[in-house]
């Protein structure tokens, strides 16, 4: 490797993964008037007549709902990337795209229970959908059991790649599920854009901008550091070969 | 595809000569028959009724993993598994072999186990055996195939039996979901709801499918 050594520590050696990593530090910097913007509006938003105080979730638990569908789409299109073109990039991504993914899934059942409680008067209710996300958070779970459980790099890798296609497999059939069995699901169906009341339009909206970009920022950071773990045990290995040699 | 029919062959023949999987999945239902009387006492036959879809697909669904898991143990005694490696052709041709061997297997099994929970329970199954077994054949492929591909993952890390059925039981939900539907209707004598035979032909056919295409990657090169 030619780079000098400060260049080693900070930007990855492949060159998509290093055009990544220069884009962190601005986007950081976006993201740091977005959460401004974003601690204002949901807090000058105003306070819901019937659910009171407790309806601000919205603003909180939605975008993270379309942040752990992407996470586990990334996965999902790097891991059939991966196994198509091998290049150990792509099988990076899929790793960051999962542990984000289930970062943002976690934050959303986190935060749904709590809203549910002031609303319907429990934490917990079977519904569809609650029920498919659960089903899904296990997935992807189980998706980094299986990398951690897995021996050696490259097959790992394959393992994690079709376990990662099938998780998005699995989000369309998960759907038809709750088509079928809609009759009895009680999620609000149109929150986004039927029930939103005067002034609640503009914190949604600046609420899933910033955590799309928050979700990019993780992602791309969690790339980075991926990518860089990559190239230090290449380091290390080139390093025990030239003593032994 | 006279690889699958080779392999199914394979498989069945070597069950043939030992029994041993048939016989301790089998065991293991009529052992769970006995954790649901302890666990649930005191029912009257009509509760039983109400609960035995329910219970039958508890102990299909943990049968199955045991039997599952045993099918890719077995390949790699003796290295068997990279013999299947190398099988000339599409590997997805080995993939349904071994799926098909997993599903005349785990049919065996749960035909079995309902006739006896039918006994143990006082349910009378006999009416109604048709339709059960139309629906459960029909979840039995999704699980078969879907459990195949992931069994030759599951058998090649470390804690090979913990790790089946976690990734194997949220794959399973919409099995599951309809499977349970569609026995709960026959059990009861109502006609099976088109939807849930809907919904099994559509996860049966992409588990098929997802199987066949990516089996390829999870044998090694």
């Amino acid at each position: 490797m030619s780079n000098s050594k400060s260049q080693r520590q900070t930007l990855p050696s492949n060159p998509v993964e290093r055009n990544v990593s220069m884009a962190i530090r601005p986007l950081g910097a976006l993201l740091i008037l977005l959460l401004v913007a974003y601690g204002w509006a949901v807090y000058s938003a105003p306070i819901d007549r019937v659910q009171g105080v407790i309806q601000k979730i919205l603003y909180v638990h939605p975008p993270m709902a379309y942040g752990a569908y992407l996470g586990f789409v990334v996965t999902g299109i790097a891991g059939g990337l991966y196994l198509w073109r091998r290049e150990e990039a792509w099988d990076r991504l899929a790793v960051a795209g999962a542990e984000v993914g289930v970062l943002f899934c976690t934050l959303m059942i986190v935060t749904g229970p709590i809203w549910a409680k002031g609303t319907w008067g429990r934490y917990w209710s079977w519904d569809p959908r609650l029920t498919v996300t659960l089903l899904l958070w296990f997935v992807y779970l189980a998706y980094m059991l299986l990398r951690s459980f897995s021996t050696g790099g490259e097959r790992t890798a394959r393992f994690a790649a079709v376990y990662g296609i099938l998780g998005i497999v699995l989000i369309p059939l998960n759907y038809y599920i709750i088509e079928i069995f809609s009759g009895r699901s009680m999620h609000p169906e149109n929150l986004e854009r039927g029930s939103l009341g005067d002034g609640m339009g503009f914190p949604f909206l600046i609420g899933n901008l910033t955590l799309f970009v928050v979700f990019i920022y993780l992602l791309l950071l969690r790339w980075q550091v991926e990518a860089l773990r990559a190239d230090e045990v290449q380091r290390i290995q080139q390093g025990i070969g030239a003593e032994a040699g | 595809m006279g690889v699958t029919w080779a392999i199914l062959w394979k498989d069945l023949l070597g069950e043939w000569r030992s029994r041993d999987r048939m016989i301790a999945m089998l065991l293991f239902c009529f052992l769970m028959a006995v954790v649901f009387w302890f666990a649930l006492p005191d029912r009257h036959p009509e509760e039983w009724k109400e609960l035995l879809p329910g219970l039958l697909w508890t102990a299909y669904v943990f049968a199955s993993l045991l039997g599952l898991n045993r099918s890719f143990a077995l390949e790699l005694e003796n290295d068997a598994l990279a013999g299947l490696a190398l099988t000339p052709g599409n590997r997805g041709f080995v993939f349904l072999g071994k799926a098909a061997a997993s599903f005349v297997l785990i049919s065996v099994v749960e035909a079995l186990t309902a006739a006896a929970f039918g006994l143990l329970f006082g349910v009378n199954l006999i009416e109604v055996s048709l339709g059960l077994a139309g629906a459960v054949a029909l979840a039995t492929v999704g699980i078969a195939s879907i459990g195949t591909l992931l069994a030759a993952m599951a058998v090649r890390s470390r804690f090979q039996e913990l790790l089946l059925p976690i990734l194997m039981l949220p794959a399973l939900f919409p099995v599951l979901a309809a499977a349970v539907d569609a026995s709960r209707a026959t059990i009861s004598g109502l006609p099976l709801p088109f939807e849930a035979i809907q919904l099994l032909i559509v996860v049966d056919g992409i588990y098929l499918v997802v199987g066949f295409l990516t089996f390829d990657f999870v044998l090694d090169e």
